[in-house]
């Protein structure tokens, strides 16, 4: 193909050199890209995630209509108001933001990692905060309401570490997950450790921990994800604009004026401190941080991975997972950890199948 | 008149100096090729004039500032650089990779401007991609990945382009359409190019201005026609070689000497 | 190669020779109960009576024994995994091949009953091999085949598998959960004395799979191609050395839990001082596994008395700034 004297090929639908996929949004000098599918995939979504929502304030040992569901939560009065008000609605809400923080967290790591079997648990948090906390359960060493607080300050210690060994003259991708597996395993064999210095009953506390549970997560104790949430709303979506420049090497990045130090920590910053205000909260709900960001690209067939699906697919996941952990085997819960490893399990097996057959990943 | 110029620079990769008080100057709305042997240092300088990597010592001055001191940004509107083996993001389109060369103009509210439209679309149409506009990079041939990196690079619309051997692992012929290519760039709208080379005879043909290098040091540069001499090649490259005038275009042609041969070599069995 | 490096690597060896029976008369003398080196020599060679022979005798012979065989096991392993996959941080932990015998080992337990070391030391191979081979499939997938970074990543990811299918069992299983918890932490506390006999014959067989490959790790660590083209059978050496690896990991695993990173920080001091030929890499691996265990465990025993840390957990804390110094120093392609 010659350049010289080819008529230029006709550009056939107007507006075809802007990406593809994306609607135009101009009012004056501003301007808006939107991705189409994204949007009817977050709506999809959203729909999905209402409807699970209802499922799970209705159902229970005592089994509510839907009807008088949406009577209570409009305001009305009914006898149910109290275990829809008082007993499910709490941990619902929990449920939604700790997989909304997760389903970030996950997508951003990824995003840094350059890699789709990154995630949280990886690169150290989950373990930095199960040493504290199972630390904290066997010696005693705290109550149970400051609790949390302790897990939370032990994930972003440890991924705090993680980035400051991997830290040299700029954040590689290779560095900072190779490190992370190293201190994840080494924090891991605390944990063992830890776990034999108590009794059994603490043991097991420390093991339902260690699975990541829903139980007895009210208002108050989802307090902190809820809250980091709310206040890192700015920062999400600085991320989700940020994102996008990460994904070229590193050489072509700088040379289009991305300043790849500080947008790699920002994004990390974000994802740890989100990672660990969920862990601490519910402890480590495995595979939501993995699968959630897989599936939403999937979804919406994008280059980098979308931040908000993957919070709604984030909390999808895990609000059905604890439904299914209610019902199961009542009147016995099973904690959400084992429903997401459940089916975080065979999407694993699954991609190793896939590879066989010599697809990409 | 010089808008790009390096001052006392000094490049090292870890503790290894490769390049050693350079001083260098890229005379605007010209084409400019760095030459030089394996490991001279080309590289490592087109990549210092780009502010990829920062000087030990000395300094790379744009419009008579310090690069170092410049904002990020504000620099990546003036010079664009292409290196050597970009990386592009799974399944990405040629379209969306182009625009992603608007990132230096582009804000949070400012998603695609009717300039970036514009910027994207000549691109495209200059570099010939715009038929594969909806196809993924990664499905393309060599000839056509590149092509497309150099539209994404012209998108970003720079007064200077840096292109890091921008031939390599392409046919001849697609290296030839690529030199032509800048050529029309410089030519019929005035950009500043640097171009790392390997290929002397092909620097010598395109070239304004040839830097030739050789262990971190400036050996030469001029106009092709004057200092690609047979002394220049012994010199630089170690080669024995004679210099002939290109029988197209008559810039200087290397001839190497004649290929090892039984009968007339003194090391025979 | 010249004479000077010839008598560095046989000076390299037989110090490695002294150091390991220095470490295992300190095992042997060094503990809650401090006993005198002469005590144990006499223990070991005269049949001396007394408390403290006892001592030598019942717990630390034992314990030390172990701690040699896992030492070395995991020492050849992982030099041979580092081989095969020409990735200088692979490591059965690393690569979720310890956790694969865990896992099979916690299943035994937990659903078939099974509570002596012979009978889930079978368990233990078996999980070892299939997390082998789930990582390298989950690795290769993608562009650019099983680079380092992805096969850890693939390790990571069947590690967090294998810990999540654990950790269902043992919420679910209480009684399972009181025994793993004991056993699952990498210690050679406990470990009892027909443990040795148990192992011992796995340990021979892994490490003769892992030796006879030795030219072959050396062929392949100048590329896939390259070994090719100098004759080596690049399929079978994988498959024979990661036959050999799985072996030497499950029974290592099966005699003291998982114990990270020796795997890892063995092969590359092993390089640093004879060099890359494994004919003499193997042997000398052999030799540093033992010292960098039993040291562990040694120190593991005085650092807060009267309690005791785990060797595996000791490993850890000196595996983990070696790995950072290793992958600092740019030592691991991407």
């Amino acid at each position: 193909m010659s350049l010289t004297e080819k008529a230029p090929a006709a550009v056939a639908r107007p507006g075809a050199t802007r990406p593809a996929g994306y609607g135009l949004v101009r009012t004056g000098p501003a301007s808006f890209l939107v991705h189409r599918r994204s949007v009817l995939a977050a709506a999809v979504l959203l729909l999905l995630l209402a409807a699970v929502s209802v499922a799970y304030l209705c159902v229970g040992e005592r089994t509510i209509a839907p009807g008088e569901v949406l009577t209570i939560l409009t305001g009305g009065d009914s006898p149910a108001a109290f275990v829809v008000e008082e007993l499910r609605a709490p941990r619902l809400v929990t449920a939604l933001a700790v997989g909304a923080a997760f389903g970030i967290a996950g997508a951003l790591i990824q995003t840094v990692a350059r890699n789709p079997l990154a995630s949280p648990d990886i690169i150290g948090i989950s373990q930095g905060a199960g040493a504290v906390t199972v630390a904290a359960m066997t010696f005693g060493l705290a109550s149970y309401t400051v609790l949390p607080y302790l897990s939370i300050a032990g994930g972003v210690l440890a991924a705090a570490l993680v980035y400051v060994f991997a830290w040299r003259g700029g954040l590689h991708a290779t560095r900072f997950v190779l490190i992370g597996i190293g201190f994840a395993i080494a924090l891991r064999s605390l944990i063992t450790l830890f776990m034999t210095k108590g009794d059994f009953l603490v043991a097991q506390q420390a093991q339902i921990w260690l699975t990541g549970s829903l139980n007895g997560r009210g208002w108050e104790e989802s307090a902190p994800v809820r809250w980091t949430l709310l206040l890192m709303l700015p920062a999400v979506l600085w991320a989700a604009r940020a994102q996008r420049t990460v994904s070229l090497d590193d050489a072509t990045a700088t040379a289009l004026g991305v300043r790849l130090g500080r947008v790699r920590l920002g994004l990390v910053a974000v994802g740890v401190v989100l990672a660990s205000v969920a862990t601490g909260v519910a402890g480590p709900v495995d595979f939501v941080a993995l699968l959630a960001p897989q599936i939403a690209r999937r979804v919406t067939r994008t280059a980098q991975i979308p931040l908000f699906c993957s919070a709604l697919l984030g909390a999808l996941i895990v609000t059905a997972a604890d439904l299914i952990g209610r019902r199961l085997f009542s009147p016995v819960e099973l904690p959400v950890g084992v429903l997401t490893a459940a089916v975080g399990a065979p999407y694993l097996i699954w991609l190793i199948v896939r590879s066989r057959t010599g697809e990409k990943a | 008149m010089t808008r790009l110029t390096a001052r006392g620079l000094t490049l090292a990769y870890e503790n290894r100096v490769v390049v050693e008080d350079l001083d260098l100057e890229v005379p605007d709305g010209k084409v400019t090729v760095i030459v030089g042997p394996n490991a001279c240092g080309k590289s490592t300088t087109l990549r210092a004039l780009g502010r990829l990597l920062k000087p030990v010592r000395g300094a790379v001055l744009l419009d008579g500032e310090e690069l170092a001191k410049l904002p990020t940004k504000r620099i990546a509107r003036s010079i664009g650089l292409l290196p050597q083996t970009p990386v592009a993001p799974e399944a990405i389109t040629v379209a969306d990779l182009v625009a992603r060369g608007r990132q230096p103009h582009q804000a949070w509210w400012k998603q695609w401007s009717e300039e970036d439209e514009r910027a994207v679309t000549e691109a495209m149409a200059r570099t010939d991609v715009a038929a594969l506009a909806d196809r993924s990079v990664d499905e393309l041939s060599g000839g056509q990945r590149q092509r497309v990196w150099i539209a994404m690079a012209l998108a970003q619309e720079t007064d200077l382009l840096l292109l890091d051997e921008p031939t390599t692992y392409l046919d001849i012929a697609h290296q030839v359409e690529v030199l032509d290519l800048v050529r029309r760039l410089n030519r019929t709208r005035g950009r500043t190019v640097v171009l790392v080379l390997h290929d002397l005879n092909q620097a010598a043909r395109y070239a304004d201005h040839l830097i030739a290098m050789k262990a971190g040091r400036v050996v030469a540069q001029g106009a092709p026609a004057e200092i690609v001499t047979d002394a220049m090649v012994r010199d630089v490259f170690g080669l024995p070689a004679v210099v002939v005038p290109d029988p197209v275009t008559g810039s200087p042609l290397v001839v190497p000497g004649a290929p090892w041969d039984a009968a007339v070599s003194s090391d025979a069995p | 190669m010249t004479a000077a490096f010839r008598s560095r690597r046989v000076l390299a060896t037989s110090a490695a020779v002294v150091a390991l029976l220095l470490a295992v008369l300190l095992s042997l003398a060094v503990g809650a109960r401090p006993i005198a080196p002469g005590t144990v020599l006499d223990a070991l060679l005269h049949g001396g009576t007394g408390d403290d022979a006892e001592v030598v005798r019942q717990l630390r012979i034992p314990r030390t024994v172990i701690g040699l065989m896992v030492g070395a096991a995991l020492a050849l392993a992982g030099t041979a995994l580092q081989g095969i996959t020409r990735n200088p941080i692979a490591d059965p932990g690393i690569l979720g091949i310890s956790q694969g015998s865990s896992v099979a080992v916690v299943l035994a337990i937990a659903f078939l009953g099974v509570h002596s070391l012979s009978g889930y030391v079978w368990f233990a191979f078996a999980g070892a091999a299939l997390a082998s081979v789930a990582v390298y499939a989950i690795a290769s997938s993608g562009r650019g085949g099983a680079t380092p970074v992805k096969l850890a990543l693939g390790g990571a990811a069947i590690n967090a598998l294998l810990l999540s299918v654990t950790t269902g069992v043992l919420t679910t299983k209480a009684a399972a959960l009181d025994e793993f918890r004991f056993w699952q932490i990498g210690s050679l506390d406990g470990r009892d004395a027909a443990t040795i006999g148990q192992i011992w014959p796995f340990l021979l067989l892994g490490a003769v799979l892992v030796l006879s490959v030795a030219r072959g790790l050396d062929a392949l660590a100048l590329g896939e191609d390259v070994a090719k083209g100098l004759g080596q059978k690049v399929a079978t050496v994988r498959i024979v050395g990661g036959l050999g690896a799985t072996v030497l990991t499950g029974a290592a695993v099966a005699a003291a839990g998982p114990i990270a990173f020796v795997g890892l920080a063995v092969p590359h001091i092993a390089r640093a001082v004879v060099g890359s030929d494994h004919r003499w890499v193997l042997p000398m691996a052999a030799l540093i596994g033992p010292v960098m265990v039993l040291v562990a465990d040694v120190a593991g025993r005085i650092v807060f008395p009267p309690g005791e840390v785990p060797a595996g957990v000791m490993t850890a804390l000196i595996g983990v700034p070696f790995l950072v110094t290793l992958v600092r120093r740019k030592a691991v392609p991407a």
